[in-house]
């Protein structure tokens, strides 16, 4: 297969599947006489398989060195490191919650719609690493923001979970907003839409333009949760069916960054502020994170607002790369992009297999509270034993791959020679130690605590549920052994993000 | 006082922008939210017609903008079916009636 056939497959195929899927689900849904279509799941899984099928195509032509370039009329689409990197990281993270959700979801009201949905977010989230044209991006983030507000409110039945739907919608749709003045102000200024047009045409500190940027950093900064406009994350994240939570703080938050990364780097050489303003949104995310997580009695919102922390984490290698061009500092912010969705997923859907057995099976839709983890370890094993892995891979213990992303971030950090950068990775360590304090707490919970008696009347683990846990906590563990292995996959990212900020 | 066209628009623009902000800040009512995030996009699609006219590439300015309405009509489909369901299950559409997630 042609490099830029695959790269259209591979965009047009879960688009495509996305309507099919609902039909599909409505037809047989009417034809089942129990309200069940365990079709429409196993429909979504095989779409995502098949998106592997073009991925191996164009990722072959990436990894050769040169991008894949594809105009589809005024519709410019450019896949480089960071575009596979993405589209790698959605299908992966995507085929372990579609896996998941099959036995989650089942016989939820409205299922063919949440794998419609989850489809068409995963083709928008592969179309926005691809896109190359700044008004192209807008669309496919709007296209990913859009599916993503529906299926965080999907509980329609359940009040907090419209709430935190409305809050997400309103807080997304201002900073697109931002979004859209900054490309106004873009477009009037250089008249050019095209990413390296763009790039071509602003040499100058035009005030215009720096106002653009920094619109940009608002806009995109809403959906990859910099810290003052981060509000609706904990809210969205916990709100959400475990499996979107998984896909929200694993892929979505980075499809932000990625978004802000390439506007950014159209405007690199109006401004050289750009590395440092991400260095310092890194500090404030990862001290914010940490602090608010210590405080957390929900499960599922501690892990938000441990998301915070680990953007802050890759924060601080991209901009240590934007700043100081090391190149070590961009692949090491990609592979912690890598290990968090790893990570983050890993945890989302082990906690949600907790709260399926304990609350959703049962028939109740409380949130899993830190004391109805006491003693899972005794009947749960396997979730148990996943969420430590999790946990502790992100509180960065060192065989683990938590750790492996962070050292080469600190080691980054330390490269560029600069006081306050190597300031500012002891703070990310110290925050790392932190971060420590509310994940070493869950482990314990689990292991040395009585059963709790919501534990003692827990449902039996459905063992589809166990697969994309088990694949991930291999994941997890393999690469903390072995963190070069992803290196064909990183380095060409940070190639990418260093041709663009002039390394 | 003789204003350019440009002028006008940025004026109607920025207006648009202060309005919708304004709006977002005060308002409590959930549709009235909408309303207020539609006449800021409203004051962006006026921006880009501009922003064509000034790089001189009208059309592609006021395709752009159409683009726009589409996307922000969707948005704005997706945030009243909200209201409505949070109409039917918590009664109200008051904004401050929204605090289970607040602690």
């Amino acid at each position: 297969m042609n490099a830029n056939t695959a790269l259209i497959w591979l965009i047009a195929l879960p688009l495509a599947a996305a309507p099919l899927i609902y039909l599909v689900g409505r037809l047989s849904l009417r034809a089942s006489n129990n309200r069940r279509s365990p079709v429409v799941a196993w429909l979504g899984v095989l779409t995502l398989i098949a998106c592997g099928y073009p991925l191996y195509f164009a990722g072959q032509a990436v990894l050769a060195g040169a991008p894949v370039e594809l105009a589809v009329n005024a519709i410019h689409l450019r896949m480089d490191g960071i575009g596979l990197l993405l589209a790698v990281v959605v299908l992966l993270l995507g085929a372990m919650v579609m896996l998941f959700s099959t036995a989650y979801m089942a016989g939820d009201r409205g299922e063919e719609k949440y794998y419609a949905l989850l489809t068409a977010m995963i083709g928008s989230m592969i179309g926005l690493g691809c896109a190359a044209d700044l008004f192209n991006l807008w669309v496919w983030f709007e296209a990913m923001a859009i599916t993503s507000y529906m299926l965080v409110a999907f509980y329609t039945t359940h009040p907090a979970s419209l709430e935190a739907g409305f809050k997400y919608l309103v807080q997304s749709a201002t900073g697109s907003v931002f979004v859209l003045l900054g490309i106004v102000l873009v477009f009037s200024q250089t008249g050019a839409l095209d990413l390296l047009e763009i790039r071509n045409a602003a040499h100058s500190p035009d005030p215009v333009l720096l106002l653009a940027g920094a619109a940009f950093l608002i806009g995109f900064g809403v959906k990859s949760a910099l810290v003052p406009m981060h509000t609706w994350l904990p809210d969205a994240h916990s709100q959400a069916p475990s499996g979107i939570s998984a896909m929200l703080s694993g892929v979505v938050i980075e499809a932000g960054l990625v978004a802000l990364l390439r506007a950014l780097g159209s405007l690199s050489s109006v401004a050289s502020a750009w590395g440092g303003l991400l260095l310092s949104f890194g500090a404030v995310n990862m001290i914010v994170g940490n602090l608010m997580a210590l405080r957390q009695t929900q499960v599922k919102r501690l892990l938000a607002y441990s998301s915070l922390s680990h953007m802050g984490y890759m924060l601080v290698g991209l901009g240590a790369a934007m700043a100081f061009k090391v190149a070590n500092g961009a692949a090491g912010g990609f592979f912690h992009l890598f290990t968090h969705a790893l990570m983050k997923g890993l945890a989302f859907l082990s906690a949600g297999a907790l709260l399926y057995t304990l609350h959703i099976a049962r028939g109740d839709h409380d949130p899993l509270t830190l004391d109805d983890l006491n003693g899972a370890s005794k009947r749960y094993p396997l979730t148990a034993f996943a969420l430590s892995i999790a946990v502790l891979a992100l509180g960065g213990l060192p065989p683990l791959a938590g750790f492996m992303s962070k050292w080469q971030i600190f080691v980054a950090g330390a490269q560029t020679q600069n006081l306050w950068i190597i300031l500012l990775v002891i703070f990310a360590a110290l925050n790392s130690v932190l971060s420590l304090g509310y994940y070493a707490p869950l482990v314990n919970r689990m292991y040395r605590k009585t059963p709790s008696a919501t534990v003692e009347n827990g449902k039996p683990t459905p063992k589809i549920m166990a697969v994309p846990i088990i694949l991930l906590t291999l994941g997890v563990v393999i690469f903390g052994f072995a963190p070069a292995w992803i290196n064909w996959l990183t380095a060409p990212a940070a190639a990418s993000l260093l041709a663009v900020f002039g390394g | 006082m003789n204003l350019s066209i440009p002028g006008i628009i940025i004026v109607a623009a920025v207006a648009l922008l202060g309005i919708g902000f304004y709006g977002l800040l005060a308002v409590r009512n959930l549709i009235k939210v909408i309303v207020a995030l539609q006449i800021l996009v409203k004051g962006m699609m006026l921006g880009f017609v501009l922003a064509g006219r000034l790089a001189g590439n009208v059309t592609l300015g006021q395709s752009l903008a159409i683009i726009v309405i589409v996307v922000d009509t969707i948005v704005a489909v997706v945030g009243l079916a909200l209201a409505v369901q949070i109409r039917q299950r918590i009664g109200s559409l008051d904004i401050k009636t929204l605090t289970s997630l607040q602690r």
